[in-house]
């Protein structure tokens, strides 16, 4: 499999392809929003995301300028996605809404699913192929990089794979594009990428 | 290569083992019961509750009782070996250990009444999560590295999910009616269900063959069902293709039918487009409730049975054709050989999935 593009963003700034993007660092705790208008991306959208579809979003936003993903049939390009506190940010905020502000909340609940990004990125992009959602206990790029082989293994052109995280302590999301041809990517290869 | 599925371990609101469970599903029964107090405002919802569970942790207490039941069918040898692989499926795992990590209790629970040797692989894919565990399952049966993955699929009744279904306007005052005309929307469930995938046939009891499986994304909205049910269209195609099965072939649909307008109405279209109308179809909801990240897997188990006695059960709650497109839901129990079936899945986050399966004779 062949390394296509990578991106990571975190209040640190966006690393696209392991390089800082010039102006991205923030200090803001509302960093996500500021980063959005430093896209110039128009999808209001945006403004009803929970944290982790906003951090795939952005990240996704960068990672695209880097992709020709137009080459793709709508049905090719596969998603897998993986983190370790599921939707605990929003699972929080639910909570609260029943608990302490008088009546469950069902724009909270919907987001209380952590593969609702993926969704959230098949609508952006149109796309059909198939998707998954793990809960893995830390990054790993060896479940990565076999996971990525399953979906190659059944027609899958392109993978579209990312770690999205928000809990109380670390707000991130690590997003790379695989194609199905070129030299190996390995596990030394993606950890670094992570690392960046 | 061959891959084969046998029967792991089932407890529902209707009962602790599989063959009670199906006893129950042959006599018509339904899980489903009034739980007093159990809306935000103290209503009393319709619900599938496992009354034997007193704990005050439902989550833990069920996943604890299915790996003492799999102990005693399979004995501890077989969780033990190395090349033995859990994966887990459950949309919100022990949801009350908030704010700590909500899967932990899975991870411990299995590896200390287990004595699991592989890291566990945990799937929450919303609603398709259950059937994703099982494609997934396969997908690890074709590396070397293993000969049996033991698929989980679990999720217990809590505030958090009712509260929720409830904030949607989602849920049913009455038992759930999936694809009826006069369906309100969908009874909750709690239950924990295992199946065993395996390279070679595990034991002498009934196994069927996995044929294929696939999902596919709506691309179209994140919590309301597609209108042409593209997602589940191409999911459906996808696993027909990678079965090498006509549609001729199909002798039974376990459908999703949760009992909602808008999801009942997406599959009747999907399942026309693809022109199964006449297939025999049922939704399991009625028996058990929904029980999410768990609805998949029992579900293939209580197909497997369906396939062993050669019956289709009826779809309970089913009395007049409520979909735009005609689809064959049963109203009553229906002995036809059963050797190939389609279990399909859709669910939040736009996801759709499908398996097929083929009875061993």
């Amino acid at each position: 499999m062949k390394l296509v593009a990578s991106c990571k963003i975190s209040n640190q700034g966006v690393f696209l392809n392991s390089k800082l993007v010039p102006n991205t660092k923030s200090t803001e705790t509302n960093w996500k929003k500021e980063l959005y208008t430093k896209t110039g991306v128009t999808y209001p959208k945006f403004y009803k995301m929970d944290a982790l579809a906003k951090l795939a979003f952005l990240s996704y936003s960068y990672l695209d300028k880097a992709l020709k993903t137009e080459s793709y049939a709508d049905n090719d390009i596969a998603l897998l996605f993986a983190n370790a506190a599921s939707s605990k940010t929003t699972d929080l905020k639910y909570i609260e809404s029943y608990k302490e502000k008088g009546s469950p909340s069902p724009s909270l609940f919907v987001y209380t699913l952590p593969n609702i990004l993926t969704g959230e990125l098949s609508i952006l992009n149109k796309w059909y192929g198939e998707n998954v959602f793990f809960i893995e206990e830390k990054f790993d790029p060896e479940f990565y990089l076999e996971q990525i082989n399953f979906y190659f293994s059944k027609g899958a052109k392109g993978v579209l794979a990312g770690w999205v995280e928000s809990n109380d302590t670390n707000e991130e999301c690590f997003l790379f594009f695989v194609e199905n041809n070129g030299n190996e990517l390995t596990i030394e290869e993606l950890t670094n990428l992570y690392k960046s | 290569m061959s891959i084969f599925i046998t029967y792991g371990a089932l407890i529902t609101p209707l009962g602790n083992t599989t063959v009670e469970n199906f006893n129950r599903m042959l006599k018509g029964d339904s899980g489903v019961s009034i739980i007093k107090d159990s809306g935000f405002n103290n209503e009393d919802w319709p619900l599938g509750m496992i009354k034997s569970i007193q704990d005050e942790n439902r989550y833990n207490k069920l996943l604890s009782d299915l790996c003492h039941q799999l102990i005693k069918e399979h004995g501890k040898g077989l969780f033990e070996d190395e090349k033995t692989l859990v994966v887990v499926s459950s949309t919100k795992a022990d949801i009350n250990a908030l704010p700590n990590d909500t899967f932990a209790s899975t991870r411990k629970i299995l590896n200390d009444q287990l004595g699991l040797k592989n890291k566990i692989i945990i799937i929450s894919n919303a609603c398709i999560s259950g059937v994703l565990a099982i494609n997934t399952a396969v997908d690890y049966l074709h590396t070397d590295k293993y000969d049996n993955v033991v698929v989980i699929g679990i999720d217990a009744l809590s505030d958090f999910i009712v509260y929720g279904f409830q904030s949607l306007f989602a849920l049913s005052n009455e038992p759930s009616k999936p694809f009826d005309k006069e369906r309100k929307g969908i009874c909750i469930g709690e239950a924990a269900g295992c199946v065993i995938v395996s390279k070679k046939r595990l034991n002498d009891s009934y196994a069927v063959n996995y044929l294929g499986g696939s999902s596919s994304n709506d691309a179209n909205h994140i919590s309301g069902p597609s209108r042409t049910g593209e997602g589940l269209f191409r999911s459906i195609n996808k696993t027909l293709e990678r079965s090498k099965v006509g549609k001729a072939e199909i002798d039974f649909i376990s459908a999703h039918g949760t009992g909602t307008n808008y999801n009942d109405e997406m599959e009747s279209i999907a399942f026309d487009r693809l022109g199964l109308n006449e297939v025999p179809l049922n939704s399991l909801k009625g028996y058990f409730g929904h029980t999410l990240g768990a609805a998949g897997v029992i579900e293939v188990i209580s197909s497997m049975k369906m396939m062993e006695h050669n019956i289709v059960l009826k779809s309970i709650g089913f009395e007049e054709q409520g979909t735009s497109k005609r689809i064959n839901v049963l109203k009553a129990n229906l002995e036809q050989p059963t050797n190939i079936i389609l279990k399909t899945a859709s669910g939040f986050g736009g996801g759709n999935a499908s398996l097929i399966l083929k009875s061993v004779l």
